[in-house]
């Protein structure tokens, strides 16, 4: 019996997730009423400010218990509600081939995007893939339909890494595509010139997207924790080194530290939402933690 | 040191074999790998050779503990525990001298140390062969070394190129590793370094199938005052008994000295003393027998000083035995004076007979033969010669006439006269040697006053002893078998020269006579470890001593069959001088050998000490030195650390 082929959807834990709403840090602009706020005024129930009437307002919205009080116009205003438009932008390169202690990482990243673009589109909003690697960056644009949560999967289900990383050069094409504020959410080891990716996520933040980053890392990569001499062979170029780790250990751990330390401070820079990710940590809890974060205090 | 040196190679060939054994892994994290691998270098691979040496040399000295070593200047910086150990000890009379300031002799000192050393050596059989017997015995235990009699003090001589060649002997039928450990004083008369059985002895060695090493313990310091004395000769002459005596100073004092002398006869005691100057002075004493005494003996002794067995000398006598010589001359006169010289009057025991060339009588109780004929022929040619290799001596003068026959390869010139007003006069002449020599008492043979105007100069393999004044031979030597051949160039006739003054005739012809005489006595002298003593001959001589060793190996005077025997010790154990380092390397030349000459002062002092204490301490400092390196070192909290959900 083949295994099933949306093995990486965990219908259990995504029913106790469902409960909880996806949220957007910023407002967005979708083409729907929805859940999220607007950057503009609209129709929700969420009293928004005051402001001076001015000729062509809708004069339904005049506030006449302020006119009453004050004898000026007034026109009540009320956030406007809209749907989210999500962009998960999954890495293909080789590096996330690598399975030490962990799951693979393009396993762990295939089961976050499947998860939260199912949670999103059970909530009326809309998710699309996008899959970057050096030579090839396909994409799956966002719907709101459920029947389009399958080519999500597909996609995904396809996804077989390679080659070296073609990961900011898909940022800044996703910057530049999407039009409107969207949530992009980006699945990568980020093992990437950290400058580079600096300004991809600086090009997104400029574009007014809520970005999202899962610097999914196998505890191996973490903690380098070999005994006897290895050679580790490159799995996105090939390139091959004999070394002793206990030799080594100590300057792996720094370099990997000083990286891991620009890379979050370059999201911090581009106001993303960074999490470092062991492959080997349980999805759900990391799930609902992500979450219940991302719900606005007071609401 | 192999296992040493296979033990401290585990740690590297395991690191090699894992690095050899390398895993592949396909990697994502190519980068930081790569600049760790480029800064992985100075102080991270120090630290890792460190730990590797740490290990290394732990193991190293595990093995090296194991092996039980002992350092120290004997032993060199380490020994491991050999199987065997044959120790080949210096008996020789000599090791009973002590090093200045020193209670104790050489062979006690070398035993005390030799004691400790073996203790170390608890797991090793040990056998000894001692230079007395040279025969292998086997050790029960070293407490017991210096009460074995095979250990005991002697009067023997030592002859290590035979006592090597016996130890190599035993170990060919040995297994195991060995060692010959070797206890001597060095005394160049012990090792024989001209030997031809070095050869021997060395092949015998190098080619055994596990050549041993061979330590080298000279117990070496600086001699105590130390005089030696020796009997030459004990001559019945009469009713006395005229001793020759030899003092040695051993030790390197050039003072003069006087030494009270006491001389032991029958049970009398006689006192004197001697006046010493230089390092070696020759004797004689005469002191009066017994009457009617037909034998006897006694000793004669020196105080005490730096080796107790050196100080006495026995000597024994047997019955008066005439002293006869013959004379064979052509002419009257010379037979007259040569009668009168070899025999003069008031010369108790001494006589002389005159004889043809023709009917020479039996020459076998005869001591020494004058002959002023022309040399013998022949049958008597034969007779001559016997009586030559028998120990007599037989002084030929020249003969009148030109016969120009030989004898034993020499012979006459023709006659010679000097020319008119002139004669030859004898100007140089060997005067430490010969029968011109100097008197004991260092006055001088007249030989000068010698004048002759006839002579035969001697031609032939002979060494010249004294020459006329135009440098032809006056007087040659040639030693045949024991006894000696004189040629004198000149007759005792006044129609030849005055040679018939006693002047030089009369000691030339004693000398002879002397010396040919000394093969009767030599009977009741003789040296420790010739074969003349039976070993059931028991010691008769009163001479105070604490001696535990055999009675073969020792000097006194023993009852033979033929009356009493004295035994001395050997002449070479008197002889000063010792191998040096570089005489011994050529005569241990091919062999593992090293000296050790020990100086201390201490006799409680051990050639060596144990170390394996100290190598397990070691191991211990060099594993806790691998472990402190090894430990992981602390590093700063870092982001490397997952923290999932880490926002910011």
């Amino acid at each position: 019996m083949s295994p099933p082929r949306y093995e990486f959807l965990d219908a259990d834990m995504l029913s106790r997730l469902g409960s909880l709403p996806v949220e957007s840090r910023t407002a967005m602009v979708g083409n729907v009423a929805g859940r999220h706020a607007s950057p503009h005024r609209g129709s929700s129930v969420e009293f928004a400010e005051y402001r001076k009437y001015v000729p062509g307002d809708d004069i339904r919205r005049l506030d006449w218990k302020a006119y009453a009080r004050s004898d000026r116009y007034y026109i009540k205003e009320f956030e406007a509600d809209t749907n989210l438009r999500a962009y998960f932008v999954v890495d293909g390169s080789g590096s996330m081939l690598f399975a030490g202690k962990g799951e693979a990482k393009v396993a762990y990243a295939r089961r976050i995007a499947a998860s939260l673009s199912y949670l999103l589109v059970n909530q009326g909003d809309a998710a699309g893939v996008s899959i970057c690697t050096e030579k090839l960056h396909l994409e799956v644009p966002p719907s709101r339909r459920p029947a389009h949560l399958q080519r999500i999967f597909d996609t995904l289900a396809d996804l077989e890494p390679g080659g070296e990383t073609g990961l900011v050069g898909a940022l800044h094409q996703i910057a530049e595509k999407i039009n409107q504020r969207a949530f992009v959410v980006i699945l990568s080891d980020l093992f990437t010139d950290p400058a580079a990716l600096s300004e991809a996520l600086q090009h997104l933040r400029y574009r007014k997207h809520d970005i999202s980053v899962f610097h999914l890392m196998d505890p191996q990569e973490l903690h380098f924790d070999f005994e006897r001499p290895h050679r580790f062979v490159d799995l996105e170029d090939g390139t091959a080194l004999v070394a002793e780790p206990s030799l080594i250990a100590e300057e792996y751990q720094a370099a990997l530290s000083e990286f891991m330390l620009s890379v979050r401070a370059k999201c911090h820079d581009a106001t993303a939402d960074y999490q470092l990710v062991s492959t080997d940590t349980p999805l759900e809890p990391l799930l609902r933690e992500f979450l219940i974060h991302r719900i606005p205090k007071g609401k | 040191m192999l296992w040493v040196l296979l033990a401290a190679a585990i740690p590297i060939i395991v690191h090699l074999l894992n690095r050899r054994r390398h895993r592949t892994v396909k990697w994502a994290a190519m980068q930081f790998l790569l600049k760790a691998s480029r800064e992985s270098r100075g102080k991270k691979r120090l630290r890792h050779l460190l730990i590797l040496t740490c290990r290394a040399l732990a193991l190293a000295a595990l093995a090296f503990a194991a092996a039980q070593p002992v350092v120290g200047g004997f032993f060199g910086l380490g020994a491991g525990k050999p199987d065997l150990i044959v120790v080949v000890l210096d008996r020789s009379a000599s090791m009973e001298s002590s090093p200045a300031n020193f209670g104790h002799s050489r062979r006690e000192i070398a035993l005390m140390r030799l004691k400790g050393a073996l203790k170390d050596f608890s797991g090793s059989r040990v056998v000894m062969i001692d230079s007395a017997s040279g025969q292998a015995q086997e050790v029960p235990s070293p407490q017991v070394l210096d009460e074995l009699t095979s250990t005991a003090a002697t009067d023997t001589r030592a002859d290590f190129a035979k006592l090597l060649g016996q130890a190599a002997d035993y170990l060919l039928h040995a297994s195991g590793k060995a060692e010959i450990w070797v206890v001597t004083d060095l005394q160049a008369a012990n090792w024989h370094p001209e030997d031809a059985l070095w050869e021997t002895t060395r092949a015998a060695l190098t080619t055994l199938p596990q050549p041993p090493r061979i330590r080298i313990l000279s117990v070496a310091g600086k001699d105590s005052a130390n005089q030696a004395i020796r009997t030459l000769s004990a001559r019945r002459a009469g009713d006395t008994l005229v001793l020759g005596l030899e003092v040695v100073r051993t030790d390197e004092a050039t003072q003069p000295l006087t030494l009270p002398l006491s001389i032991q006869l029958d049970g009398a005691t006689l006192t004197d003393s001697i006046a010493i100057s230089g390092q070696r002075l020759q004797l004689e004493k005469t002191v009066p027998l017994p009457p009617e005494r037909e034998n006897g003996f006694g000793w004669i002794s020196l105080p005490g000083d730096g080796n107790p067995r050196d100080n006495v000398s026995y000597f024994a006598y047997g019955p008066a035995r005439p002293v006869k010589s013959l004379v064979v001359a052509t002419t009257g006169e010379a037979a007259t004076y040569l009668g009168l010289a070899s025999a003069p009057d008031g010369f108790a025991g001494q006589s002389a007979a005159v004889s043809s060339a023709d009917q020479l009588p039996e020459l076998s109780d005869l001591s020494t033969l004058f002959w002023a004929a022309p040399l013998p022929q022949g049958e008597t040619a034969r007779d001559v010669q016997q009586f030559l290799e028998r120990g007599g001596q037989v002084v030929f003068f020249a003969p009148p006439g030109d016969d120009s026959s030989s004898f034993l390869d020499l012979s006459w010139n023709p006659t010679e006269t000097s020319p008119p007003e002139q004669y030859w006069i004898l100007s140089q002449w060997e005067r430490g040697d010969g029968l011109l020599r100097d008197s004991l008492d260092g006055s001088p043979v007249p030989a000068d006053r010698l004048r002759a105007i006839l002579r035969r100069t001697p031609t032939g393999d002979a060494s010249v002893l004294a020459r006329w004044d135009d440098g032809e031979t006056f007087l040659a030597r040639k030693i045949v078998g024991a006894g000696t051949l004189w040629m004198v160039a000149t007759l005792p006739d006044y129609q030849w020269s005055n040679l018939g003054d006693a002047d030089v005739l009369l000691p030339l012809c004693q000398r002879a006579v002397v010396a040919g005489s000394k093969r009767f006595e030599t009977g009741r002298l003789t040296e420790v470890g010739t074969s003349l003593l039976s070993p059931s001959a028991s010691r008769i001589d009163d001479y105070p001593h604490r001696d535990t060793a055999e009675p073969r190996f020792l000097a006194g005077v023993y009852r033979s069959e033929d009356g009493p025997l004295a035994v001395n010790r050997p002449t070479e154990e008197d002889l000063v001088g010792a191998l040096d380092p570089a005489g011994l390397d050529l005569l241990l030349d091919g062999t593992d050998h090293s000296l050790f000459e020990d100086n201390r002062t201490s006799a409680s002092d051990a050639l060596g000490r144990p170390i394996w204490q100290a190598l397990l301490v070691a191991m211990l400092l060099l594993l806790l030195s691998e472990a402190l390196l090894c430990l992981p070192k602390r590093t700063p909290a870092t982001l490397a650390t997952p923290r999932p959900l880490t926002r910011a």
